[in-house]
């Protein structure tokens, strides 16, 4: 049986893609931070699959030291009931915010979260995967387009706009993938992101202010069911032959923003290797 | 530029001690929280290539002090400005609060407040310029019912700073006081600012500016900062409505916000 780690499984999309997974007859490993919720979110998809493979494992992902542990947990896992392989890394958890917060190492808190914790957490899982001849895939969005990275400033610690903040990591969610495609691609990886469309979840109801909240309220009654988006993940997994696209949405390739190159993908992972203090390297490990 | 930093694993000390890294400062961190303070001293050295001190100290315990104190002396560390950022807030009513939590309050904002500035000051810089920062808070400009021993602490930070900031003077020492209406840095704090409505919204200040701005104007030899158009007029009015009065309204309010926030817990 294959597995694969979904971030933010608890609620919303990344519960919805559990459940599809699991319906597949995927081994899934969920990872989200609260206690209730991953319980609830257990209940549900076995309500909907007696059958189903879940295991959840908890981790505030925001705080790098939550990633290094869990990465381990979860590598022991892997190793002890699945050859030391892993199938496929879905990193979907995400926040969003109406203030200037930081983690505990001073990141900004979307940054961290929607970028930082999937850099981080892909690295520590990278062995299972190239074994596996995996895929990693993020949740990343439409807003990536029409944004550069502040590069001088990427934690927008001046003057801070919450809105940019939050496009500025889905842009860095798609340079990622790319940039894992560059170094991976010789070793089997194969990295996407996918545009889940606007979706009924309540992101934007968590850790934000009055305004954020009132907006997000009204926005997400346009949203799809998480359920649309969950078929594309499903999509990009069930493919035997991986898929040659970078970005995808309804199960679709799809134009991605002209700030997504070679270059800034490389300035993105040297940053974000001197923040979590880790080197990918340029060889493959294999 | 050798900066301490008492406090520095929390929001509004991350906060500062990210702003002087921007501005390429030496810092010694201290705080009580000894994990957030090696995570914030890593995180500020991935970032910025300044050297970054740290070492966990319980301000309010004189032994623990003074520990840090002769590591900072074995390496003949001396220091240009001192932000006294450690400090803490229980709520609610004096008789139903825990007694040792209440002294509490006391031993840290004041007396340990008290205790690190004399240190730090002993070990400035010979013959260069010196920076102090305390944190009060808006609420030291006002009686605050439910919020009494907090508040009092903060107004005792904010008399007593402004008064050796005169003092001092003449020692080449500026002396700032940072009084801030609510800012957003824990999900506590998110919650409380929340219960509070609209009052909570429109005071509540945002802390990467205030960070900047404390720097800049603590450097310039500002003497007080209240952050925020709507918080420096409430501060004013705090001076000229009786005293009696504004412990009425603010009682009022407190309540119902209190309520709603227990309600919601
Ligand atoms: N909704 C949309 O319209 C939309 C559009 C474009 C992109 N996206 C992206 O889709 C992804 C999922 O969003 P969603 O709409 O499904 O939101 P959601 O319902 O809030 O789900 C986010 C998930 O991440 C978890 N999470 C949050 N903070 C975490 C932390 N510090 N550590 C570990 N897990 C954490 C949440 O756990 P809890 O259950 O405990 O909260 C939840 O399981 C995000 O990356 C978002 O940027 C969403």
């Amino acid at each position: 049986m294959k597995t694969i780690v979904i971030t933010g499984a608890s609620s919303g999309i990344g519960l919805e893609t559990a459940c599809t997974l699991t319906k597949k007859g995927f081994n899934v490993l969920g990872v989200a931070r609260s206690e209730a919720n991953c319980s609830r979110a257990e209940e549900k998809i076995l309500s909907e699959n007696p059958d189903a493979n879940i295991t959840f494992f908890l981790a505030d992902l925001m705080q790098q030291r939550e990633v290094h542990r869990v990465a381990e947990e979860i590598n022991k896992y892997l190793n002890e009931r699945c050859d030391g392989e892993l199938y496929a890394l879905i990193n979907n958890a995400g926040c969003v915010r109406s203030w200037y917060m930081t983690t505990e190492e001073g990141y900004e808190q979307q940054f961290a979260l929607n970028h930082l914790a999937s850099f981080l957490l892909t690295y520590k899982l990278m062995p299972a995967l190239i074994k596996a001849h995996g895929r990693v895939i993020m949740t990343g969005s439409e807003s990536h387009k029409g944004i550069k990275v502040h590069w001088d400033n990427v934690k927008l610690f001046r003057r801070y706009n919450p809105l940019t903040a939050y496009k500025q990591s889905k842009l860095c969610n798609i340079l990622f993938a790319k940039g894992l495609n560059d170094r991976y691609a010789a070793a089997g990886i194969r990295a996407y992101v996918v545009d889940p469309g606007l979706v009924n979840t309540d992101i934007g109801n968590k850790e934000t202010g009055s305004l954020v909240n009132l907006i997000w309220s009204i926005r997400k009654r346009y949203g799809v069911s998480p359920e649309i988006p969950a078929r594309t993940f499903a999509f990009l997994c069930e493919q035997e032959i991986p898929p040659e696209g970078l970005y995808y949405c309804l199960c679709k390739e799809k134009n991605y923003s002209r700030q997504v190159t070679s270059e800034n993908a490389d300035r993105l992972f040297e940053l974000s290797e001197r923040l979590c203090d880790i080197h990918y390297g340029r060889v493959q490990m294999i | 530029m050798n900066v301490m930093i008492t406090g520095a694993a929390g929001g509004l000390g991350r906060a500062l001690a990210n702003e002087c890294g921007r501005r390429g400062y030496n810092m010694f961190l201290t705080d009580i929280n000894e994990e957030g303070l090696l995570c914030i001293k890593r995180g500020l050295e991935r970032q910025y290539d300044v050297v970054v001190a740290a070492a966990a100290c319980d301000l309010t315990n004189p032994e623990s002090v003074d520990k840090m104190l002769d590591v900072i002396d074995k390496y003949g560390i001396r220091f240009d400005m001192l932000l006294n950022i450690a400090g803490l807030d229980f709520e609610g009513g004096f008789i139903e609060r825990d007694r040792e939590k209440l002294v509490k309050i006391v031993s840290l904002n004041n007396a340990a407040t008290l205790r690190i500035t004399h240190a730090i000051l002993k070990r400035r810089r010979p013959g260069k310029p010196f920076t102090i920062v305390f944190v009060s808070s808006l609420a030291s400009m006002f009686p605050m019912p439910l919020k009494a021993t907090y508040a009092a602490s903060k107004r005792f930070l904010l008399d007593f700073a402004v008064s050796l900031r005169q003092e001092l003077k003449r020692e080449n020492v500026n002396i700032l006081t940072l009084c801030p209406g609510g800012m957003v840095t824990t999900r506590e704090t998110l919650c409380s600012i929340k219960a509070q409505g609209f009052w909570g919204n429109v005071t509540t200040n945002p802390l990467e500016s205030v960070a900047r701005n404390t720097i800049d104007r603590a450097l310039s030899g500002k003497c007080i900062y209240v952050p925020g158009i709507l918080n420096r007029v409430l501060s004013f009015l705090g001076k000229i409505i009786p005293r009696s009065w504004i412990a009425a309204v603010i009682y009022w309010r407190w309540n119902n916000a209190q309520s709603k926030w227990l309600n919601n817990h």
